[in-house]
């Protein structure tokens, strides 16, 4: 890299960070204006609460929402099939508790076990605590989809193609690599919220609430810190960061 | 004493029909390689609940007979098993083509093959695979030393040997690791999976050497004491021993917690039943040992050639059944509940090889069976007869 | 003693079998499908607006580089500069047919990026 554009990146950082910092409210830093440089920040913890009280059984409006925001597609074989994010419905084995449906998708543990095993560090936690693969750099061996309990990533068995209603803002997912839910992080380096999150305000009845577990103010912690939520399999030490509330 | 060695002649039509049929196997291999990386893992039996399927099985496979192959050479270096030496050399070559084998088939079964290379520009190393290449890698070299100090540096021998047979254990750990250390997979997540991989590594080794200088010995109208054949069937049966022995610890322990009742039941008399009793148990442990303990087929060439074979076909049993059956078996997500989804959460897998998987598995056996016959025939691999003196005899016979 | 010549031997026996294997690679059959070569001088579609995010010789020679520092910049440190990103090529050279792909052809090359990535034309 030359001088001038060293210098030129110090400035456009100078200028990031004075967009980000500009808060609209207490606790919506999240919504800073897209900026010419955006930077992920360390000091973020971003986290999902689901409320599955409010998740009603039959709405599906945060796996479409996914598909159409990601070009997620659906090969019509339901083994190979790749969910970033699917609707699960589970039952007392005691019937004691009435049948609950809820979302799962990658819970971005703080302890990754995909991320312990990959071999090219293509699974890999960003600063701002969001698990990612780097589709440039996974060789697809799937030693991640085994070892993930939550069963959040596939492999991408056919090829996919591009067409009228994709989208053209996000990549196509491309056969012999493996993917899973990215917390839509495009649309949260421009200050946008997950698509399904968006998605579940709107035609769903607003089960999910995402923001960042390190900011006090933010409505997410408040919440997380005041009602009974539940995680993943808690036992596995894997610290999951999608809570579930009323399980 | 150097002179003992020679080159098999390798001028016979069978000679050449094997390294044909080798060739086929390779190329049937590549093939499918080709096909895959064209169309897809679509084009195999593969879904997103068992990622892994036949060519995981054929590949480690391959990789845990590799340093089982090693037994011969260390009986006689490590354990001064004087007789042994003859086979010091045939058994570290055997180490190092078994492992091309099985790299071979492990690599080209990635998804993103013309990405191999990134595994040597980034490594993480907390990654079982990652130390797996180290292990494999230096398993190699190791092997390559030895080898070569048997050829011209008999000095050498035993400290090149020593550290082949250290790091034969760590690496075979190291590939069962890559199953017992994964939490989320109930059946096999276990302190013990690693050692049972050892201990079947000793089991397969040994056999696969055994039918290999039967054959090789045979084909080239070599002699072959039957007394060093008895010994290598003791040392099999106290290795199926101690795989027996492992897999019943293993039993006992999980059993005597309620918590692995669901997944030992299943492992027991689930959908995969018959691959644990008839494949690993019977097959793999149980027959062979009933024939090596009979007292007259346990001292035929001919028994101790079949149980071999049992023993061999019992290590691509018990791999397959760690991996497929260990997939299979649903994540238990939600503890107490019982759950379903459109991605077929709560189901069993299922899993359905293709013939395009099968070749490109038995691809990887093409590599090491074509290595092997052109490595027996360029070096002096093979005594010219392998024979013990007039009064020495095995310890013990069934 | 392990004679050199058994050694030569086995290694040129080897050889043929693997380099045979890595010719039929498909990957390498990929990237010369295309009808290019060098037949005649290259023409590229002139690009829209003034100049590129840097001086038009340094992109000749560094784009790719620039791309995977950005693209690594982007995924995996969270830096997203808009200027440089693989997107805003588009902005400018407005069809990659006529202009990257023009030039990857010519020379060679063959980015395997747009299996992915949108590039309008
Ligand atoms: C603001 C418009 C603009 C954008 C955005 C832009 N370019 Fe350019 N690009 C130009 C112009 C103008 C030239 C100069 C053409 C010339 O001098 O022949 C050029 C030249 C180039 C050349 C050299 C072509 C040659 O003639 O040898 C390359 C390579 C190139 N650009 C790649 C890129 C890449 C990659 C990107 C995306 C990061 C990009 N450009 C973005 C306007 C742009
Ligand atoms: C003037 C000719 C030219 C033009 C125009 C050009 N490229 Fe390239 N590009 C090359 C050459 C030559 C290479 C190979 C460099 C090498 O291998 O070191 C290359 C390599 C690349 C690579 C790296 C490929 C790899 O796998 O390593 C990428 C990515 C790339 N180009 C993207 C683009 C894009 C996008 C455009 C259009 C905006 C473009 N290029 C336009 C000549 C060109
Ligand atoms: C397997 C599919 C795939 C391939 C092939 C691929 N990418 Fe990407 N790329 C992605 C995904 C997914 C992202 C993440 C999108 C995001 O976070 O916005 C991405 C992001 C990027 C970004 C940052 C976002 C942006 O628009 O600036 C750059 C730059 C980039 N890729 C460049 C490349 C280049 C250059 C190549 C070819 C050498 C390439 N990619 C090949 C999938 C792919």
């Amino acid at each position: 890299m030359t001088m001038a554009t060293l210098e030129r990146r110090a400035v456009l950082g100078l200028a990031g960070a004075l967009a980000a910092g500009v808060t609209l409210a207490p606790g919506m830093t999240l919504l800073a204006a897209p900026a010419e440089r955006t930077e992920a920040s360390a000091g973020r913890r971003w986290a999902m609460l689901i409320d599955t009280t409010q998740c009603a059984a039959n709405c599906t409006a945060c796996t479409t929402a996914c598909r159409k925001e990601n070009n997620v597609p659906l090969f019509g074989e339901p083994s190979r099939d790749i969910h970033w994010i699917r609707k699960v419905e589970i039952r007392d084995k005691d019937q004691r508790r009435p049948t609950v449906s809820l979302p799962v998708l990658c819970n971005h543990c703080e302890n990754p076990p995909c991320v312990h095993v990959c071999p090219t560090e293509a699974s890999f936690i960003r600063k701002d605590g969001i698990v990612l693969v780097d589709e440039h750099r996974c060789i697809g061996c799937r030693y991640c989809i085994i070892a993930c309990p939550y069963k959040a990533r596939s492999l991408v068995y056919h090829e996919t193609k591009r067409g009228a209603e994709s989208n053209p803002d996000v990549p196509i997912r491309s056969k012999g690599v493996v993917e899973k839910c990215t917390f839509c992080v495009h649309r949260l380096d421009n200050g946008q919220e997950p698509a399904c999150v968006e998605a579940c305000k709107g035609e769903g009845k607003g089960a999910m609430l995402f923001g960042d577990l390190n900011d006090p103010r933010s409505e997410i912690a408040k919440r997380v810190h005041t009602v009974a939520t539940k995680t993943m399999r808690p036992d596995l030490g894997l610290k999951p960061r999608i809570y579930y509330q009323g399980l | 004493m150097i002179d003992e060695f020679a080159a098999i002649e390798g001028r016979s039509q069978g000679y050449w029909k094997l390294l044909a049929g080798m060739g086929v196997l390779l190329l049937l291999g590549a093939a499918a390689f080709i096909y895959i990386e064209v169309n897809g893992h679509g084009v195999t039996g593969m879904n997103n609940t068992v990622v892994w399927g036949l060519p995981h099985v054929f590949a480690i496979s391959l990789l845990v007979m590799a340093s089982g192959s090693l037994n011969l050479g260390s009986m006689s270096t490590i354990f001064a098993v004087k007789h042994f030496k003859q086979f010091g050399r045939f058994s570290a070559f055997l180490s190092i083509v078994l492992l091309a084998g099985g790299l071979t088939v492990l690599t080209l079964d990635l998804g993103r093959p013309d990405r191999m290379l990134l595994i040597m520009l980034h490594m993480n190393f907390r990654s079982m695979f990652t130390w797996n290449v180290f292990l494999y890698s230096g398993f190699t070299v190791l092997c390559f030393l030895y080898l070569w100090s048997m050829f011209q540096f008999p000095q050498y021998t035993k400290a090149a040997g020593s550290a082949a047979f250290m790091w034969r254990f760590i690496l075979t750990t190291g590939t069962g690791s890559i199953f017992g250390v994964i939490h989320a997979r109930e059946v096999f997540h276990s302190a013990i999976t690693a050692p049972t991989f050892v201990a079947i590594s000793l089991t397969s080794g040994t056999a696969l050497s055994i039918l290999l200088l039967l054959a090789s010995f045979r084909l080239t109208a070599r002699e072959l004491d039957l007394r060093l054949v008895h010994a290598l069937r003791n040392a099999l049966i106290f290795f199926l021993l101690l795989v027996l022995y492992l897999l019943v610890v293993e039993k006992f322990t999980k059993f005597y917690s309620p918590a692995f009742y669901a997944v030992e039941t299943w492992i027991l008399s689930g959908s995969f039943a018959w691959l644990y009793w008839g494949g690993v148990v019977v097959l793999g442990i149980l027959a062979p040992l009933g024939v090596l303990f009979n007292a007259k087929w346990g001292n035929q060439v001919g028994g101790i050639a079949f149980s071999s074979g049992m023993v061999v076909l019992g290590l691509f049993c018990f791999v397959g059944f760690v991996l497929i059956a260990g997939q299979s078996y649903p994540l238990d997500m939600f503890p107490g509940y019982e759950v379903s989804s459109v991605f077929q959460d709560g189901l069993e897998g299922s899993y359905a090889p293709t013939l395009v998987e099968l070749l490109l598995g038995l691809g990887g056996i093409g590599v090491s069976g074509l290595l092997y016959l052109l490595g027996i025939r360029f070096f002096r691999l093979l005594p010219r007869k392998a024979v013990v003196p007039q009064g020495w005899d095995v310890a013990w016979r069934p | 003693m392990l004679r050199l010549s058994s050694l030569v031997r086995f290694v040129l026996t080897i050889l043929p079998i693997v380099a045979g294997l890595l010719w039929v690679n498909p990957v390498d059959l990929w990237a010369h499908d295309g009808q290019g070569g060098h037949a005649g001088a290259l023409r590229l579609e002139l690009p829209e607006g003034k100049e590129c995010v840097k001086s038009a010789e340094w992109m000749r020679r560094n784009h790719m580089d620039f791309l995977k520092h950005n693209r690594d910049q982007a995924v995996r440190e969270g830096i997203r500069v808009k200027t440089d990103s693989l997107k805003n090529c588009t902005t400018c050279h407005t069809s990659r047919e006529k202009f990257c792909d023009r030039c990857h052809t010519y020379t060679g090359v063959a980015p395997n990026c747009f299996e992915c990535h949108h590039y309008p034309k």
